[in-house]
Formats: structure tokens, C-alpha cells, sequence
């Protein structure tokens, strides 16, 4: 019983004792693979770097949702400070409470950020724009394809690979589609678009590219594909020529990766420093540089050769999507897609 | 700690009241040996099973949020629903038919490695068991390697004048892959429960002038019937909660109920939603579970 209490007492002194001396700890929850290896170069580094004081710890996770749910686990005693995840998933943690409100309170940068990178009822703010893209093989397909009908191309039967619904590759793809023929408000009907996917069903190898689309239209497994224009950016560079990237003529959708400041988490202050140094023209125009994210600040001045291979030149072709509408009719869309597109492609 | 304190004392002063009452000492030492395996299936099993059953009863509103509020509506939207119902009744076919593949499959060489001895038995039974060293992800990878459009298969195909099949992403596929991955599991449950198997036994039926198939059929057959039952249990209950090989070689066109809790939970987020899938495997779990006793208690 002694020991215990002596083992406590100790215990007691040694977590009461230790920030007094050690630096801050800002916990980062965001995306693992490439985005972790790019984005602790480009933007983590540089931050601690200029703040000795404070050290990033970055927690990987594969997805938005899984990220949401560690943040579910602990909300009773959040042991992260800040959360990088797409608009939809942080409409979500905004509405269960778990985030604080990026502001100009939080960041001075907060007033030069585009329009798109605001959302009512998010606490977030939008810090990477990502967008679709074709992708092809070049030993399959010699000319780079102009139009989002290439996948409905009957030359390719068999030859395409795409995420299904509910993945926002398959339903952005479909509202892009619906767009192209005539649609309005994908809301309240989406047919037009879903009638264009049922064209390029018959086209389709897989709706499930595993482990992701890139390496499959590198090796040739498939011609064309869908994908997000950082990770094909990327990929491109690395395939040796084997796989480009396209940005087609009808335009494209944005994803939006939001900054959100987790509520409760234990480092607050240098919580909201990191925030702000994300969000600077500085780490946005470098992680643009290493990964082809379109940068959310507009006093961002990208190099030519990089501009030119991200959204960012193209921002007039881009298709407004609410995201936070559209979740609410996600489950629908999904549906129609499992009776309507998914059945054609067998 | 204290918990864990409090846990570890509690069966010794049962045991101290009663020190002359042999039965109690029994029940005690009982609790005794049972409480720790009692103490974590509870902490990690059943009740996280429990918040399962509470959350697949919370409402979903839209946005994949999670309500405050109970209702009934995820269970009434599952049970009610065509798709769903289509999804379960899919789900239970598709891993009644695998495994009855697996066991056709697995049977001969269970049966074989249980007469062969010595090394030779040794070294089959490594090689039996070694698949199970390799991840599923990575035997699965292989498994798109040889069926894949032009992998090993459809090349030979194509080498004799055959037109070249779609063997993958599909439910070929599926069913393929999940065969050869469950095999090991089906074999060894196989060849625990020949146990009753006796060479004699079949000696003496063919002294008695049956032929080598009645020998299988009426003799060979019954004494297994015990391992049989025990594999098609494992292999049922693994093929129905699998979801990586599904995933990777159903090419996003086969919806069973475990991608389908895995779309809802990590992609959709609608976690009450697939709180209810689960339960309702749970409830087939059950089902196949009464199935397996009833079967035993009917053949021993």
C-alpha cells in the first residue's frame, strides 16, 4: 500500500512537472500516406522551425471518417488539438460539438481566404482544394482526353476503374455528369447525371480500384480512370510517363479539406498558432509546391509550372457543390446508383 | 486499479466464509479460475456489444450526425426494406454456398493428412497451416494476380483458343478467394473432430464385403460428421463477417452485409445504421450457433 502511494504521489509530480519545463505538444489528426510524408515537409517543419517552443505530433488516419471517429472515442478527454478533414465529415463533428470556430479571432488570415473555403455551420475552414480529374494510361490512350465522355468511350469496355457511390468519386462524377447534360439542381434530381453513368457502367472493370485507382491505370490494368488531381499529380510524377493527368473541358468539383480546432483539446494556444501558420500564404504556397493542393488563401501567388497543375487556374469551370446539402441526400443517390448503375457493369 | 483490486479479493473472501462447505469451495474456486476470462469478456466483448445494440436504436439524422433521441426507425428501414432484405438473404447464400466449396475441397486432404504419419504428416500440416502466416489482404492480392483479365487463368484460356472470362470483381471472384483463404480453417476443425475415425472400423466393414463407396458413405462419413459440422460453423461464421476479400475482389459490385456495415460505418458514417447490420449478424451468428448443437447432438 506504501509503494502505491509513493508510486502515485511520484507519478503525480512527474505529470504536474513536466510542461512547466517541456515544450507544447499540438496534436494534428489528419490524413496517413503521401498527404503525412508531404505535409510534415512542407508545413510542419517549417512551423516548428519558427516555433521551438511547440512540437506537432501528427496522428495518421486513412480516412475523414476514421478521424471522426477517434474524435467520437474521446470526447469525453480529447487528446487532440487540431483536425484536418473534408467539409462534409467536419459539418458533422460541428454539429456533435467536438470543434471550436476558426475565425479572426483564431487567424488573421481568415479574411483573405476564397469565399469557397467558408461554410455556414461548419467551425472549420477550408485549407486544401483537391479536385476530380481523368487520369489514362499513355500506353492505352495517345491523346489526352477532352471531355468527361471519354469513360463512356465504347473502345474502353472493360477498361475504366472508378470508386462507386457512396465515395464522393462516384456521386461527384455524377454531378458533374449531370451538369454536362442538362441538369439543374442535383438536390432535387439527379437523373440526367445518373442516366451518363449508365453509360459508362458497361465500361467499367472495377467500382472498387484497390488499393487505390492510380496504380491500377499505371500498370495498365485500366486506361482511364477517376481520380484527385494531388494524388495524380503525384502519381504522374512518379509513374515514369505511364499515367497523365487530364482536367476536362466541362470542369471539375472541389474537395475541401477543413482546419477545424478540436473543442477541449489540451494545447489549445499553440493549437490556434498552428491553425494560423496552415492557414499563411507561406505554408499554403509550399504545400501546394509539394502535393498540387490548390491553396485556400488568396494572397497565395503560385509559380506558373505549379498554378498550372492545380485547380487554381481553372476556378471559373468549377461546379459549385453544397456538400452539406448534399449529405443529406447521399443515401438516396447511392441507392439509385446500386439499381440503376451498378447492374449494368457486370 | 482499484476495480482490478477489488476483482481479485472478491472470490478469495467468498472463499473465506465458508471454509467447511465443499461444494461452496468448488463454486469458489470456480469463480476464481472463471473470473478473469468472465472479467475481460465482459470489458471487451459484451459490452461493447451492448453499446452496439443501444446505438443501432439511436437516431440518424442527416449528415451521418448521431441524435440524442431512440427510435425504432433503423431496425423498421432494415427489416422492411427490399434491398436489405435481398442484402441478407444474399449474404447467408453466398457463405452457405462457400462453404460448402471449402468443405468439398477441404475433406480429401483433411482426411488424408489425419492417415498419414510420422514426418510426412508433419510437414503436410505445416504446409496446411502456412497459408494462415500470410495476411488475407496479401493471399487476396495473389488471388487478383492469377484470375485477373490477363492473369495466369485467362492467359492459359487464351493459349488454348478459349475467350478470356471475367473471373474477378464479381461474385466468381469473391467466391474463389474466400475458399482458398478459409480452407485452413476448415481443414484443421476437420481434422479435430475425426477423432472417432478408426481404421478398424473400416477394416472390418470391408471384411464384412462393403465396397470401398459404402465404406465412405456409411461408415467414414457418420464417424466425421463431428469435424464436418465444427468446420462448416467456423468457415460459415468467418465468410459471413469478412469483408476484405469481398472488398478486394468484388471490383464494388457484390454488396454482403459485412461491406455493407463497413460502407455505412466508414464511408457514410451513419453509425446506427450499421450498428443494426451488425446486430442482425450477430442474430445469424445465433442462428447458425443453434444450428451446429442441434447437428451435433443429432449425429453423436
Amino acid at each position: 500500500m506504501k509503494t502505491a502511494i509513493f508510486l502515485s504521489g511520484a507519478l503525480l509530480l512527474a505529470t504536474t512537472a513536466l510542461p512547466a519545463h517541456a515544450q507544447q505538444t499540438v496534436t494534428l489528426l489528419a490524413y496517413s500516406g503521401l498527404f503525412q510524408e508531404r505535409y510534415t515537409k512542407a508545413v510542419i517543419e517549417p512551423f516548428m522551425a519558427a516555433h521551438p517552443d511547440i512540437k506537432v505530433e501528427y496522428f495518421p488516419q486513412p480516412g475523414s471518417a476514421a478521424m471522426l471517429g477517434v474524435l467520437r472515442a474521446q470526447k469525453a478527454a480529447q487528446q487532440t488539438d487540431v483536425a484536418i478533414m473534408d467539409v462534409s465529415v467536419a459539418k458533422t463533428g460541428t454539429d456533435e460539438g467536438l470543434f471550436d470556430k476558426v475565425d479572426e479571432s483564431v487567424t488573421k488570415n481568415y479574411a483573405d481566404l476564397y469565399p469557397n473555403a467558408k461554410f455556414e455551420g461548419v467551425a472549420g475552414v477550408g485549407v486544401t482544394f483537391d479536385n476530380l480529374v481523368l487520369i489514362y494510361n499513355t500506353d492505352a490512350i495517345k491523346t489526352a482526353p477532352t471531355s468527361w465522355n471519354a469513360l463512356k468511350d465504347p473502345a474502353l469496355k472493360g477498361k475504366v476503374a472508378m470508386m462507386s457511390a457512396p465515395d464522393i468519386v462516384g456521386i461527384g462524377t455524377t454531378i458533374i455528369m449531370d451538369r454536362m447534360n442538362g441538369g439543374k439542381d442535383f438536390i432535387q434530381n439527379i437523373n440526367a447525371g445518373m442516366n451518363a453513368m449508365a453509360e459508362v457502367a458497361p465500361n467499367v472493370q472495377t467500382w472498387e480500384p484497390k488499393p487505390e485507382v492510380y496504380p491500377t491505370v499505371i500498370n495498365g490494368q485500366v486506361s482511364l480512370g477517376v481520380g484527385w488531381n494531388a494524388r495524380s499529380q503525384v502519381n504522374a510524377d512518379k509513374s515514369d510517363g505511364k499515367m497523365k493527368v487530364a482536367l476536362p473541358q466541362e470542369g471539375t468539383i472541389l474537395q475541401v479539406n477543413t482546419i477545424n480546432l478540436v473543442k477541449g483539446g489540451p494545447s489549445s494556444d499553440a493549437a490556434r498558432k498552428f491553425v494560423d501558420y496552415a492557414l499563411s500564404p507561406q505554408a499554403q504556397s509550399a504545400f501546394s509546391a509539394a502535393m498540387y493542393y490548390a491553396p485556400t488563401n488568396s494572397a497565395v501567388k503560385l509559380a506558373p509550372d505549379v498554378a498550372n497543375r492545380t485547380v487554381i487556374g481553372a476556378m471559373d469551370k468549377v461546379i459549385p457543390v453544397d456538400w452539406i446539402a448534399l449529405s443529406t441526400v447521399r443515401d438516396r443517390i447511392t441507392q439509385d446508383w446500386r439499381r440503376k448503375v451498378i447492374p449494368l457493369s457486370r | 486499479m482499484s476495480a482490478a483490486a477489488a476483482a481479485t479479493t472478491q472470490p478469495a473472501n467468498a472463499a473465506g466464509e465458508r471454509p467447511g462447505s465443499g461444494m461452496a469451495s468448488t463454486v469458489a474456486l470456480a469463480t476464481l479460475l472463471l473470473g478473469p476470462i468472465i472479467a475481460v469478456n465482459g470489458l471487451a466483448f459484451l459490452m461493447p456489444v451492448f453499446n452496439l445494440l443501444l446505438l443501432s436504436f439511436r437516431e440518424s439524422l442527416g449528415g451521418s450526425t448521431i441524435g440524442e433521441a431512440y427510435t425504432l426507425a433503423n431496425w423498421s428501414s432494415t427489416l422492411f426494406d427490399s434491398y436489405y432484405i435481398e442484402l441478407i438473404v444474399q449474404s447467408i447464400l453466398t457463405s452457405l454456398m462457400i462453404t460448402a466449396l471449402t468443405l468439398v475441397a477441404s475433406y480429401p486432404i483433411a482426411l488424408y493428412l489425419h492417415r498419414s504419419k510420422g514426418r510426412w504428416r508433419t510437414f503436410l500440416l505445416v504446409l496446411v497451416i502456412s497459408p494462415l502466416l500470410t495476411s488475407a489482404v496479401v493471399r487476396t492480392y495473389g488471388w487478383i494476380a492469377i484470375l485477373a483479365d490477363d492473369g495466369l487463368i485467362n492467359n492459359m484460356l487464351k493459349a488454348f483458343g478459349v475467350e478470356a472470362m471475367r473471373l474477378i470483381f464479381n461474385k466468381v471472384g469473391v467466391v474463389i478467394g474466400l475458399t482458398e483463404i478459409l480452407m485452413p480453417y476448415m481443414i484443421l476443425a476437420l481434422l479435430a473432430g475425426f477423432g472417432r475415425l478408426d481404421p478398424r472400423v473400416e477394416e472390418a466393414a470391408e471384411t464384412l464385403g462393403a465396397s470401398p463407396w459404402k465404406v465412405f458413405w456409411r461408415i467414414v462419413v457418420p464417424l466425421t460428421m463431428p469435424g464436418v459440422a465444427l468446420g462448416c460453423l467456423l468457415s460459415f461464421v468467418l465468410a459471413v463477417s469478412s469483408f476484405i476479400t469481398p472488398k478486394l475482389l468484388g471490383g464494388g459490385r457484390v454488396f454482403l452485409l459485412a461491406t455493407e456495415i463497413y460502407d455505412q460505418a466508414i464511408v457514410t458514417l451513419n453509425w446506427p445504421l450499421a450498428a443494426t447490420l451488425s446486430m442482425i449478424v450477430l442474430v445469424i451468428f445465433g442462428a447458425a450457433l443453434v444450428l451446429y448443437s442441434r447437428l451435433l447432438r443429432a449425429v453423436i
